[in-house]
């Protein structure tokens, strides 16, 4: 038997369902990173696919809809609990978020993370609640990957870097920007990274009002090492607009 | 309730007048783009047409109703978001989302084993699929290939291959209800599916 063989025999008894606990945990966590497991098991989801014809309908409960709808609404009210440390892969709360993230930007007409330098769009939950205190964004390289989460806290005003799929560079540095309406049309530099990601001041925010750190874009660009020499972004930059967290807002039915 | 194996309840009556209204398959394909789209009524049609078929998957292997509802409200708070990644390239959207229901309802049931309904009960379950009336042609078609291919198994394989797919049930569940070693049950299952490949790619 072929190495193939095999691959293709673990597809299809993970498809079948018959794999233990533990093969099962493995084959999905392999999922995430064997193009070729992947497509075998796509292969085997088809194949077997009919014998689900076998499957009664069975309608459930009238309030599971319901409480669907209340979780998804909870979710999106609370896009991370607390940022997560950078991982080998994305958390699933990252893998949601970006594509959350992507969904907004098809709402919001932007067409490309390059073409779109430092758009200021607001993005404020659609409902009225409780204005949170906790704010996170997410910076992404190319509609793929989150490369950057950034956490605000607007009662303290300061803010934490974590670095997702972002790699230390050399010889250059990453920058952060901040642009809103209020200050005018150029993006404004709110410090270098250093090598741990980290802003050289953490009270970089100290100056600006809450009110305007919530309709703010954030940019990340890569600038020569120590920041750009011109005082703007000499880069094009990954953006990201801040979300409530909404930890402590209660969750309101529509 | 619709239901998406109906024939005429997921056709849009609005869709009369064009040469040839959406079949059920493209409805429920167009809902989930729009899903995809954060499109709530689309979401909630698309659950009114797809739950209880989800709903049955998961409560086939679960066995209990309030445990299966919590499932499938997980199931479909995964389709909302994995919406954008649904292909109608690679598979129909009604596999797309059973495959979601019983992996997750398979991943529940493999951390609560004791959830294991009695053999017998599950054995008069699996009764061979058959075409309801509503079913589309191409399911028929697909359907009637994959019979005809496990009725060329021996019997005691295919029951392997029905409980293992329909009811959940692991290597090692079928290893005692067979009262087989379960490298055998392996050697078997390997057996059945590579007939089973073999035999649909012909």
């Amino acid at each position: 038997m072929t190495d193939r063989d095999d691959l293709d025999m673990l597809a299809a008894e993970f498809v079948l369902g018959s794999l233990d606990t533990e093969e099962r945990a493995s084959v999905t966590r392999r999922l995430q990173h064997e193009p070729e497991l992947n497509a075998l098991v796509e292969e085997w989801e088809v194949r077997l696919a009919p014998l689900a014809e076998a499957i009664e309908p069975v309608t459930p409960h009238p309030g599971v809809f319901a409480r669907i709808e209340r979780q998804i609404d909870a979710i999106q009210a609370t896009p991370v609990a607390e940022p997560e440390p950078a991982r080998a892969t994305a958390p699933d709360n990252v893998i949601a978020l970006q594509a959350r993230l992507r969904r907004w930007q098809w709402s919001t007409g932007i067409a490309s993370a390059a073409a779109m330098l430092l758009v200021a769009v607001l993005l404020l939950q659609p409902r009225p609640e409780p204005i949170p205190q906790s704010f996170v964004a997410v910076f992404q390289q190319n509609d793929q990957q989150p490369a950057f989460m950034l956490s605000v806290d607007l009662s303290t005003r300061k803010l934490s870097i974590r670095p997702v799929t972002a790699e230390p560079l050399q010889d250059k540095s990453y920058q952060l920007w901040i642009k809103a309406d209020p200050l005018g049309p150029n993006p404004r530099s709110l410090g270098v990274l250093n090598d741990n990601f980290e802003l050289d001041q953490a009270t970089a925010l100290s100056d600006f009002d809450p009110e305007l750190l919530k309709q703010a874009t954030f940019g990340i660009s890569i600038e020569p090492d120590g920041g750009s020499p011109t005082g703007q972004p000499t880069s094009p930059a990954i953006h990201g607009y801040l979300y409530p967290t909404g930890m402590d807002t209660p969750e309101q039915n529509r | 309730m619709t239901d998406v194996f109906s024939s005429s309840a997921a056709l849009s009556p609005t869709d009369s007048g064009a040469p040839s209204a959406p079949a059920p398959t493209d409805h429920i394909s167009d809902l989930l783009h729009k899903v995809a789209r954060e499109d709530r009524a689309a979401f909630a049609e698309l659950y009114q047409a797809t739950a209880p078929k989800l709903f049955g998957t998961v409560l086939r292997i679960l066995n209990q109703k309030s445990w299966a509802e919590d499932v499938v409200q997980d199931v479909y708070v995964k389709i909302w978001h994995k919406a954008e990644q649904f292909d109608a390239k690679k598979a129909s959207p009604i596999t797309w989302m059973v495959t979601i229901a019983r992996n997750s309802a398979i991943d529940v049931l493999r951390k609560h084993p004791l959830a294991q309904r009695a053999p017998q009960e599950e054995l008069d379950l699996i009764a061979s699929a058959q075409p309801d009336a509503h079913s589309q042609l191409e399911n028929e078609q697909a359907l009637r290939q994959l019979n005809g291919c496990l009725e060329e198994l021996e019997e005691g394989r295919r029951e392997m291959v029905r409980l293992a797919y329909l009811n959940g049930w692991s290597r090692a569940n079928l290893a005692t209800y067979f009262d087989q070693p379960v490298n055998t049950i392996k050697t078997g299952l390997h057996r059945a599916l590579k007939l089973l490949k073999g035999c649909l790619a012909s």
